[in-house]
């Protein structure tokens, strides 16, 4: 008997893999509303239980009690809505309840934000705000265009996320347009109000706060900066002096065999005719010799830009002022090195 | 030769502010050359002349920036700017009061300041080609003006101001009992008048693409948005917050539609669910849309910015008619929001019972 009825089953169920026609659907349940329309105390109203009360009472599940006693009577007999509460609060809650009933008479629901019916209330009233601001404040002097202060401001997905709204990448231009122009007012003239608007749509961390540490000259007359070049890295301190050079320890001839990287190292001197004017003293560690000679340069050039701001142009056009980005690059599967391949074959 | 001097080294900038050399004459100019000077230039790689500078410095340097912001040029121009307009400003010949467009946004006229003079001056007699009309519309029209073959259609003034009336007596109506009115107009341009209009009448603002569903799908579209439960005092009470979440989307009682020709799947929303609607109806709009037509311009931002304008002023005298009827208690009641008293008491008792209970399942569990 077991085996036909499973055997039937089994069958049942390859026959609704393999014919999705044929495939058996549960029956749904009526959907329900996730909020439930107003109800007038139909049949299908909603009511809350009676409160339960637990007792500490060791006989209160005994056989020879009655159930019906275990539900408080008063409370089931008043019907569900606010059956069991009116009561809870027994004498006292005479008083509390012709106030409530005043209070219910009086009071109705209204949206909180008079942008309710835009679906997107928060992100409508964060923009009348700033439309306000900026007509309040529309005469005020600008900074001149693309010297604004540096600013991260939230992303689409990060504002998103805060205000629990849907808003479209247009909807949010429209309102970085408006908080990059209330951004240009002059600092000196900056109004409060508008400081504390802009304030709330900026990113948490702001990456152009991270600059880089100045580099200057201390009060022995010495700058101290670091370049770098492939793996090889260099401290150089530069001091006004009569054109020493020293490496390592090693003068220049000692430390670089190849007079390309001598002349290399100071190059930063070299095309501001400054040889004779500036003394150096640098640690080169890593790399070769080549790399530590570029390394140098690079560390020359940012103590002399130190020393002498204005040079920074020359600089730039010796080719002394960008660090090389170049490194090597890794050897890759299936290649002998890091592009070389193998010998083609032809089977 | 090395030049050690500051000043010839690296220029003004490099020395400390006070030392800049500031001309006087230029307060006195006419015309003042821009010469802005960036206050973030000296955090870089500027060697100071005192010590050494290091990040803390530069902190100290911005708050010192402070106080030499306050002497800024730009702001001494600006104060100059203004001073010098407060008080020539005025010099020089004797200007009559006009239109000024702004004051229809920042001081609307109200209901009683309608005539026909007003309405003609913001263009809401004319209407569109007669091509293009609507037939039902031609109760409200006076007739046709226009040559080379471009007649349009002109609408009649004592019928608008009639209208318009009219639909100020709904608005200030709705109000004094406490209804909710939504003023809609998503042209270019209605914007501010839409949300002045709103806010006089302590109603709600859409001045953007209406949503498809808003009224008949609210549980869905607004699920997210909040409601608040206030007093007759329009004062925010508090205790009904659980309530609220399950409660349905608030309608509004009145909708005032300054575009309907755009907005007509709002119109029909508010039939299907017995709104009632005022709106401006043009030439070519069907006037069987709405419930109280107002027939004038839709086209002209004057006129529809004058309309809104009173219609707001109308809801602000509502709703001051409703704040002394409150103030006298002579409020009329309103049961439909089936709302529960707050359960403040019960909260705490459940608490307490909680608190117990949970002891003794833990008493328990240590035995």
């Amino acid at each position: 008997m077991e085996y036909t009825l499973l055997r039937t089953g089994f069958r049942r169920a390859i026959v609704a893999c393999q014919n999705p026609a044929k495939r058996r659907v549960a029956v749904q349940p009526r959907r329900y509303f996730a909020t439930p329309v107003e109800s007038q105390g139909g049949p299908d109203e909603i009511r809350a239980a009676p409160p339960i009360r637990f007792q500490s009472d060791d006989n209160q599940f005994s056989q020879s009690r009655p159930r019906a006693e275990l539900i408080d009577n008063a409370n089931f007999s008043r019907g569900g809505r606010g059956g069991g509460r009116g009561r809870e609060a027994g004498g006292a809650g005479g008083g509390q309840e012709v106030d409530y009933r005043q209070l219910l008479r009086r009071i109705r629901i209204v949206p909180a934000s008079p942008s309710y019916f835009t679906a997107t209330p928060r992100y409508t009233d964060d923009l009348l705000h700033l439309s306000s601001l900026l007509r309040a404040h529309q005469v005020l002097p600008l900074l001149p265009p693309g010297q604004a202060p540096r600013v991260a401001w939230k992303t689409i997905d990060q504002y998103k996320t805060e205000l629990a709204e849907p808003i479209r990448s247009k909807s949010y231009n429209t309102l970085l347009q408006l908080l990059k122009r209330l951004n240009y007012i002059h600092p000196s003239l900056m109004p409060q109000e508008v400081t504390d608007a802009l304030e709330k749509y900026k990113r948490d961390v702001q990456p152009h706060l991270n600059v880089p540490n100045p580099i200057v000259v201390n009060e022995y007359g010495v700058a101290r900066a670091v370049g770098r070049r492939k793996s090889s890295s260099a401290q150089v301190y530069v001091v006004e002096g009569t054109g020493e050079c020293l490496i390592n320890g090693k003068s220049l001839t000692e430390y670089f065999g190849r007079l390309h990287d001598r002349e290399s190292a100071i190059w930063a001197l070299k095309a501001t005719q400054r040889i004779d004017k500036y003394n150096v003293w640098a640690l080169a560690s890593g790399g070769g010799t080549t790399g530590q000679a570029e390394a140098i340069t690079l560390g020359v050039a940012r103590a002399l830009m130190a020393h002498e701001p204005d040079l920074k142009p020359a600089l730039r056009r010796a080719g002394c002022v960008t660090r090389n980005p170049k490194r090597v690059e890794r050897k890759k599967p299936g290649k002998l090195k890091a592009r070389k391949m193998p010998a083609w074959v032809k089977r | 030769m090395i030049l050690r001097s500051l000043l010839l080294r690296q220029g003004r900038f490099a020395l400390p502010r006070s030392t800049l050399i500031r001309p006087f004459r230029r307060y006195l100019a006419s015309q003042i050359e821009e010469t802005y000077t960036n206050p973030h230039q000296h955090q870089q790689f500027i060697a100071g002349a005192d010590g050494d500078a290091t990040k803390s410095q530069a902190a100290t340097s911005l708050s010192a920036e402070s106080e030499v912001l306050d002497n800024d040029p730009v702001a001494l121009n600006y104060a100059l700017q203004q001073h010098s307009k407060a008080v020539t400003g005025k010099i020089g010949s004797m200007v009559e009061p006009h239109y000024r467009p702004h004051e229809l946004l920042s001081n609307p006229p109200s209901p009683k300041d309608i005539t026909l003079e007003l309405l003609m001056a913001s263009q809401s007699h004319i209407g569109h080609s007669t091509s293009l009309w609507h037939p039902a519309n031609a109760k409200y029209i006076f007739g046709v003006r226009g040559e080379d073959g471009h007649p349009i259609h002109i609408i009649s003034l004592d019928v608008t101001a009639a209208h318009l009336r009219r639909a100020c007596k709904v608005v200030s109506g709705v109000t004094e009992r406490g209804g909710l009115v939504l003023f809609v107009g998503s042209r270019e341009g209605q914007a501010r008048c839409v949300v002045n209009a709103a806010s006089m009448s302590k109603g709600c603002h859409l001045f953007t693409k209406w949503i498809p569903g808003t009224i008949t799908n609210g549980q869905q579209i607004l699920g997210k948005c909040k409601k608040k439960v206030v007093n007759h005092k329009d004062e925010e009470v508090k205790g009904f917050e659980d309530q609220l979440i399950q409660k349905a989307a608030v309608k509004p009682d009145l909708v005032v539609c300054l575009n309907p020709l755009e907005n007509y799947v709002l119109l029909h929303e508010c039939a299907l669910n017995n709104i009632p609607t005022v709106g401006i109806v043009d030439t070519d709009v069907n006037p069987t849309w709405i419930t109280y037509p107002i027939p004038a311009n839709d086209d002209s931002l004057r006129c529809v910015q004058l309309i809104a304008g009173v219609l707001g002023r109308a809801g602000q005298e509502g709703q001051a008619v409703r704040r002394e009827l409150a103030l006298t208690g002579q409020l009329p009641a309103r049961q439909d929001h089936g709302l529960e008293p707050p359960a403040e008491q019960e909260t705490d008792e459940r608490n307490s019972r909680d608190k117990e209970h949970g002891r003794n399942l833990l008493q328990a569990g240590d035995v």
